[in-house]
């Protein structure tokens, strides 16, 4: 402390230590303008030494950031009142008061100049401006219209985009109310009473939607949100109002819409046509409430008025009488909540013409768990027509083919016939030559004429073999039971087996159904198998000569009898040639064996072939439809 | 018969044709051999001699049309004689077509037969 300072009014050495504690810097300028006092602070922050005292403060260098200080020291000596200045000392800012001093007898004998750091206030008003800055910078790149609404919903301020849209300015909107925008455009009820009930009470803004023509842009669709803005040591509640330009957004949907329609629309048609082309409707039939949904297709099957009601009874009135039961029957168990039917009705239309269709229904539930009915109809009217006209295709074919298999039997006679004639006239020329010879070879003679006699006679048992089949001029179709006509031929061919030391073993399937057919054409096929299957093991010595007959049942409905033998076997290059009209491998036989035999299986609606056996010899079987059925072709209907 | 007799072959698997042909040709003044197949016939060793062969159409195994193409590829050119019992007079086109000398239908007489050797044996010498 220097003596300078107490020479200032008499001030007492404890109020300047007092003084001294301030650590705002403290500087007294006498009316004559000298420096008459500092604090510690001033020392200590500005710098002042005790030789500053009595020097004017244009002499000290850090008063020269206060401009025209000596002048401001006059002007508040003489008005007695205040006056402020800004002072920045390097990195620091101060709000220097410039304030009149009084003496104890009210004259103002000085100035106190009070140094105030404001140095981070000034830096948070800085921020605060920077930050203002850039938001304001921020709100104004946004390309949608932002405005901030005060509690009364009157504009307050908006971005650039909020201004540039409406095609107004901040002066003529400020504190407009919202709802008079563009003419009243948005003084909607569904805005308003949100807007409100948001202030009031915070409830959540679902967006509004407001078609309005806009000054910049025209017809837009803009999507207003708004949400509730609150500042701390604010009472009052503000609302940011945004408007989203979803024009672009709402066509395109508008546009995903159409084209969904249209390929609604084009699958619709697709549907129609494949069902058009494939004669096929569809139906739906929701059983608690008898609703009948019916396709296009359908009700150009049922010729019925297109888009005409549909009922249970309408159908009926289709169905043919005969198929009624059928029909009931159906609808019956389908009410039921039967599974999944499948029937074939036909219709008989009021012209008297019959259609048949194939119907399919699936059983399925709603939504709501009713019982349904989804499925479809199809007319095979034509496809039954053609099946029709094929089967008589057919039979007229089976026809044409047993009088072929005749000419195949002739054949088979003439060939059996010609072979001993052949041996004959040869024999008989030789006899003769040898008879005629000088001197006659008597010997060579007598024994062509016994060949002769021979081929004859074997000529004559050819044509008793066939006699049988001479005879019948047709098929007698019955009722029969393989196995039992089987035994008849077996116990017909017992002794001829027994002479040929044949081991016989019979396998006959107790469950066969019954075939239709020809008895004696049959027993003819089984007992020329078992000839074959005989002679075959002729020369068999080395095993048994075993002969397996079996009956079975086959998939598909059909019968099949086999014959398998241990004999020599058939060679696979002569497989195919086995059934042949004029293939043998014997040189006496049945003769027209096999060819015949396939002649009758055929006419049976069967099949006959050969097989080798994994062992030695072959089996050769034979398999025809089981039932009524197999009558239906061999006899015209 | 002067010289070395022609020898006919035989090949048919009807036995009682082996037993009556061989006879009747010997009775001509030919050679005669017979065969139940073609394959016995190719094994055996007077294909070479052979003026003219007396050919079964459908026997097991080898048929006699097969017979021939056979022994073209063997360059063994016999003159062939078909002999059938089928009694379809189509097939003789097809077969003379073929090269074949005659195709006889059984039962035939034995003119024909001595014809269509001497036909044969003929065509072998030229």
């Amino acid at each position: 402390m220097t003596p300078e300072h107490i020479t200032l009014n008499g001030a007492s050495t404890d109020l300047i230590g007092i003084i001294d504690t301030v650590d705002v810097p403290i500087v007294v300028v006498r009316r004559d303008l000298v420096i008459a006092f500092f604090n510690k602070a001033a020392a200590d922050v500005l710098g002042f030494s005790t030789s500053d005292i009595g020097r004017l403060p244009r002499d000290i260098p850090v008063l020269g950031g206060l401009p025209r200080l000596e002048e401001r020291c006059s002007q508040v000596i003489a008005s007695g009142v205040d006056c402020r200045a800004d002072f920045r000392e390097g990195d620091k800012w101060f709000v220097v008061r410039i304030s009149p001093y009084p003496n104890a007898d009210r004259q103002v004998t000085g100035t106190v100049l009070t140094f105030t750091n404001v140095t981070a206030f000034r830096a948070s008003i800085d921020q605060a401006i920077y930050e203002r800055e850039c938001t304001k910078a921020i709100l104004n790149t946004v390309a949608d219209p932002l405005v901030v609404l005060s509690a009364d919903q009157r504009i307050q301020s908006g971005n650039r985009a909020f201004y540039t849209m409406f095609g107004v300015s901040r002066d003529e909107t400020q504190g407009v109310p919202l709802y008079d925008l563009g003419n009243g455009a948005f003084d909607l009820a569904p805005l308003r009473q949100q807007l409100i009930a948001m202030l009031a009470n915070g409830h959540a803004f679902q967006p509004v939607e407001v078609d309005h023509a806009f000054t910049a842009k025209g017809q837009r669709t803009a999507l207003l949100d708004a949400h509730p803005l609150s500042f701390p040591g604010h009472s009052e509640h503000r609302v940011l109002v945004t408007f989203q330009d979803i024009t672009a957004r709402k066509q395109a949907e508008a546009a995903r819409d159409l084209r969904s329609e249209e390929e609604l629309g084009r699958s619709e048609a697709f549907l129609a046509e494949g069902q058009r082309l494939s004669l096929t409707g569809s139906f739906s039939w929701m059983v608690p409430t008898d609703d009948i949904t019916w396709s296009e297709q359908l009700y150009r099957i049922f010729e019925f008025d297109p888009g005409t009601p549909v009922t249970i009874e309408r159908i009926n009135s289709r169905v043919h009488p005969e198929d009624m039961p059928m029909m009931n029957e159906r609808i019956e168990r389908a009410r039921a909540g039967g599974p999944d039917f499948e029937f074939s009705p036909r219709l008989l239309m009021p012209d008297g013409s019959v259609k048949y269709v194939n119907a399919i229904a699936h059983r399925s539930r709603d939504a709501e768990g009713r019982l349904e009915y989804i499925g479809a109809v199809q007319d095979v009217t034509q496809r039954r027509m053609s099946e029709d006209a094929l089967e008589k295709a057919r039979s007229e074919l089976a026809k044409i083919a047993r009088v072929t298999s005749l000419g195949v039997l002739t054949a088979s006679i003439a060939h059996e016939v010609n072979q001993p004639l052949s041996g004959i006239i040869t024999n008989a020329s030789t006899c003769l030559r040898m008879l005629d010879a000088d001197p006659p070879n008597v010997d060579g003679a007598r024994e062509t004429a016994r060949r002769t006699i021979r081929d004859g006679n074997r000529a004559s048992d050819v044509i008793t073999r066939l006699r049988a089949l001479f005879s019948k001029k047709e098929f007698t179709f019955e009722l029969l039971d393989l196995n039992e006509v089987t035994r008849e031929v077996i116990a017909l061919s017992l002794s001829d087996l027994q002479r040929n030391r044949v081991a016989l073993q019979l396998e006959l399937a107790e469950d066969l159904p019954t075939i239709t057919g020809d008895r004696i054409q049959l027993q003819q096929v089984i007992l020329n198998l078992l000839r074959n299957a005989s002679d075959a093991m002729v020369d068999v010595h080395d095993r048994p000569r075993q002969l397996l007959v079996r009956t079975e049942r086959e998939d598909g409905d059909r019968v099949r009898v086999s014959v398998r033998d241990a004999g020599v076997g058939v060679d696979p290059r002569s497989m195919n040639k086995l059934f042949d009209a004029f293939y043998t491998t014997k040189s006496d036989g049945m003769g027209i064996g096999l060819s015949v035999s396939r002649s009758i299986i055929e006419g049976h609606q069967g099949r006959l072939w050969a097989e080798s056996n994994d062992g030695p010899g072959a089996t050769f079987s034979f398999s025809i439809p089981s039932g009524p059925e197999s009558v239906t072709n061999a006899a015209p209907r | 018969m002067m010289g070395k007799r022609s020898l006919v072959s035989v090949v048919d698997d009807d036995e009682s044709v082996r037993e009556s042909l061989p006879d009747l040709l010997r009775e001509f003044g030919f050679a005669a051999e017979a065969f139940s197949s073609a394959e016995a016939f190719l094994a055996s060793d007077v294909v070479s001699d052979t003026s003219c062969l007396l050919l079964d159409i459908a026997m097991p195994g080898m048929s006699g049309p097969e017979l021939q193409q056979e022994l073209i590829r063997r360059q063994q050119e016999i003159p062939i004689v078909f002999i059938t019992a089928q009694g379809d007079k189509a097939v003789r086109p097809r077969l003379l077509a073929h090269g074949a000398v005659e195709c006889l239908l059984k039962p035939f007489s034995e003119t024909a037969l001595l014809a269509a050797v001497n036909t044969a044996l003929r065509m072998r010498s030229e």
